[in-house]
């Protein structure tokens, strides 16, 4: 079944009814690159949003996000764009060339490019947005410091500081927290939650992490091309035993210990 | 009379070889930062390679048209053709991914090495003048040869100073380049270009091995001792002007072949960076 249960469905409400007041949204789209990877995927995502897009590696996730950021053309159905959005972007962090000789504030200038148009050269006040980003994720005394020399947290601060840069509307993470240790990913969800809280940013991320997300996103979405699932929906209805079995094909508990969730799969003893 | 002072009378004979050289090696050191990083050595390898297609296939139509005169601005066109386009073929491909990049990188370079090697065997005049065109043997250069590469080195500059950050943003991470609605596409087809019309001219005054090692070396060198991408530039292009500079005038002096001798040189400028590093551990 494909819903964006968190928006009222288009089969339902015809026509952008679900994506009115988005920043961007999805309708009935087939995503994928040459061939479909999922099909009817419907999904909005207004100015105040905080959504996690979980499910396997290799399961449509990031597809789905570079379809909804207009990297890649959906194969059917239409992405909805009324204006154009300021949007900060962190890919994954092994995606990004750590050879390069570039320092923190180099790469955190990168995010303020897009502002610049093309063949301007960066003057004063974007070096201080610069730092003003820097700061936000507690970097800025790294700024001179050469990015190939950073711990995977640092370089992940580095790359949330430079999508910061832009003063964006939308942060879009993939797996923003792959290959960290749990102190790491702790501090990264954090920052995000602090900034999503700040207010007048929407947070769209990826993560095959459930548990890593399931303590700081507003809304979930599940996703797996294998199983032909997406679904969409606000966090305590996709934390239901229901709903996670259809991602996971077994039983899922989530208990709450400390303030905190916590997911098992049923009979393995193994968090998801 | 001692040697370096016999070069130094036979200025009239050296000046433009020498000025071609110190054009191409500056160049190409330059270009070689974005061809090292990007971790596409074998792409200018393949243009190289391409680019001697080319060259080969001008002479071939010369001699099939019975053309007595050689026509260098001419084979120089159809070089920089083959150079372009591939470059531009080879920048298509990686994008579309449908093939490992290398792959397509590969069947360029033993295809066009293969066509060089199957089409020099027909040639019949213009064999000898090949040798020093593919192992390079810069004695002589003429003067308008360093014309259309000053002009080549012109617009690769002018393309690099105002397109600096494009071209650097993405490189460094196309991922989030196009994210953020670059189309890297357009910006990596710029870069391929102008290498791809930077080695023709480049390996026309220098000889097509050292073009490749030019692409290769001083921006390997520079990027083991500099810790700014501005100083890895600079240091680059310095790098590749005094290896062409110098391997000219020593390839002179001890009767050496000079591309050798060039890329001789070039090689030991990695020497302290990479000693360095070691030391640092």
């Amino acid at each position: 079944m494909v819903t964006d249960a968190g928006t009222p469905s288009p089969r339902s409400e015809p026509g952008a009814a679900g994506s009115k007041g988005a920043l961007l949204a999805l309708e009935g789209a087939t995503i994928g690159y040459d061939s479909p990877l999922l099909e009817g995927v419907d999904l909005a995502i207004p100015a105040d949003d905080f959504l996690a897009v979980v499910g396997p590696n290799g399961g449509g996730k990031t597809t789905i996000l570079r379809t909804l950021l207009g990297v890649l053309p959906p194969l059917a159905g239409a992405r909805l764009q009324s204006a154009p959005v300021r949007t900060g972007y962190v890919p994954q962090r092994d995606h990004v060339d750590a050879y390069w000789p570039l320092t923190v504030a180099d790469v955190t200038l990168m995010g303020r490019y897009p502002r610049l148009g093309v063949g301007r050269r960066p003057g004063s006040g974007d070096r201080a947005e610069v730092e003003r980003a820097l700061a936000r994720v507690g970097i800025a005394d790294l700024a001179h410091r050469s990015f190939r020399t950073l711990s995977g947290g640092q370089r992940q601060r580095t790359l949330i500081a430079r999508a910061l840069a832009a003063s964006p509307e939308l942060l879009a993470l993939d797996e923003p927290t792959n290959g960290m240790d749990p102190a790491a990913e702790l501090s990264a969800m954090v920052i995000l939650r602090d900034l999503h809280r700040q207010g007048g940013l929407a947070v769209v991320m990826v993560s095959h992490r459930l548990e890593a997300v399931a303590n700081y996103a507003r809304r979930l979405a599940f996703a797996d091309k294998d199983k032909g699932l997406w679904r969409v929906g606000p966090l305590e209805e996709m934390l239901t035993p229901e709903a996670l079995s259809a991602l996971y094909g077994r039983a899922v508990t989530v208990r709450e210990e400390g303030g905190r969730r916590f997911v098992y799969p049923e009979g393995g003893g193994e968090r998801a | 009379m001692s040697a370096i002072s016999e070069f130094l009378a036979a200025k009239d004979i050296w000046r433009d070889p020498l000025l071609a050289s110190v054009i191409a090696g500056g160049l190409c050191g330059f270009l070689g930062v974005y061809v090292v990083l990007r971790r596409t050595v074998f792409v200018s390898a393949a243009l190289t390679q391409l680019s001697t297609l080319g060259l080969i296939c001008a002479l071939l139509a010369e001699e099939a048209l019975h053309i007595e005169v050689e026509h260098a601005g001419v084979q120089l066109a159809v070089a920089i053709v083959f150079s372009v386009a591939g470059a531009l073929v080879l920048g298509a491909l990686q994008a579309r991914r449908r093939l490992p990049a290398e792959a397509g990188v590969g069947i360029a370079y033993v295809v066009a090495g293969a066509l060089v090697v199957l089409g020099a065997n027909r040639l019949v005049h213009a064999a000898h003048d090949l040798n020093a065109m593919v192992f390079g043997n810069a004695v002589a250069v003429p003067f308008s040869d360093v014309v259309v590469l000053a002009v080549v080195a012109l617009v690769c500059v002018a393309v690099h100073a105002v397109f600096a950050k494009e071209l650097i943003f993405t490189s460094f991470d196309a991922e989030t380049a196009a994210a953020l609605g670059y189309s890297t596409r357009t910006w990596n087809g710029l870069l391929y270009f102008t290498i791809g019309l930077a080695i023709p001219a480049a390996a026309r005054a220098l000889g097509a091995l050292p073009v490749f090692a030019f692409l290769t070396i001083p921006a390997s060198a520079a990027l083991l001792v500099t810790k700014r991408l501005r100083s890895t530039f600079a240091l680059a292009t310095a790098l590749g002007l005094l290896a062409a500079a110098g391997g000219y005038a020593l390839s002179w002096i001890w009767q050496l072949p000079t591309g050798a001798t060039m890329v001789a040189l070039a090689g030991l400028f990695v020497l302290p960076g990479a000693i360095l590093k070691e030391g640092r551990g």
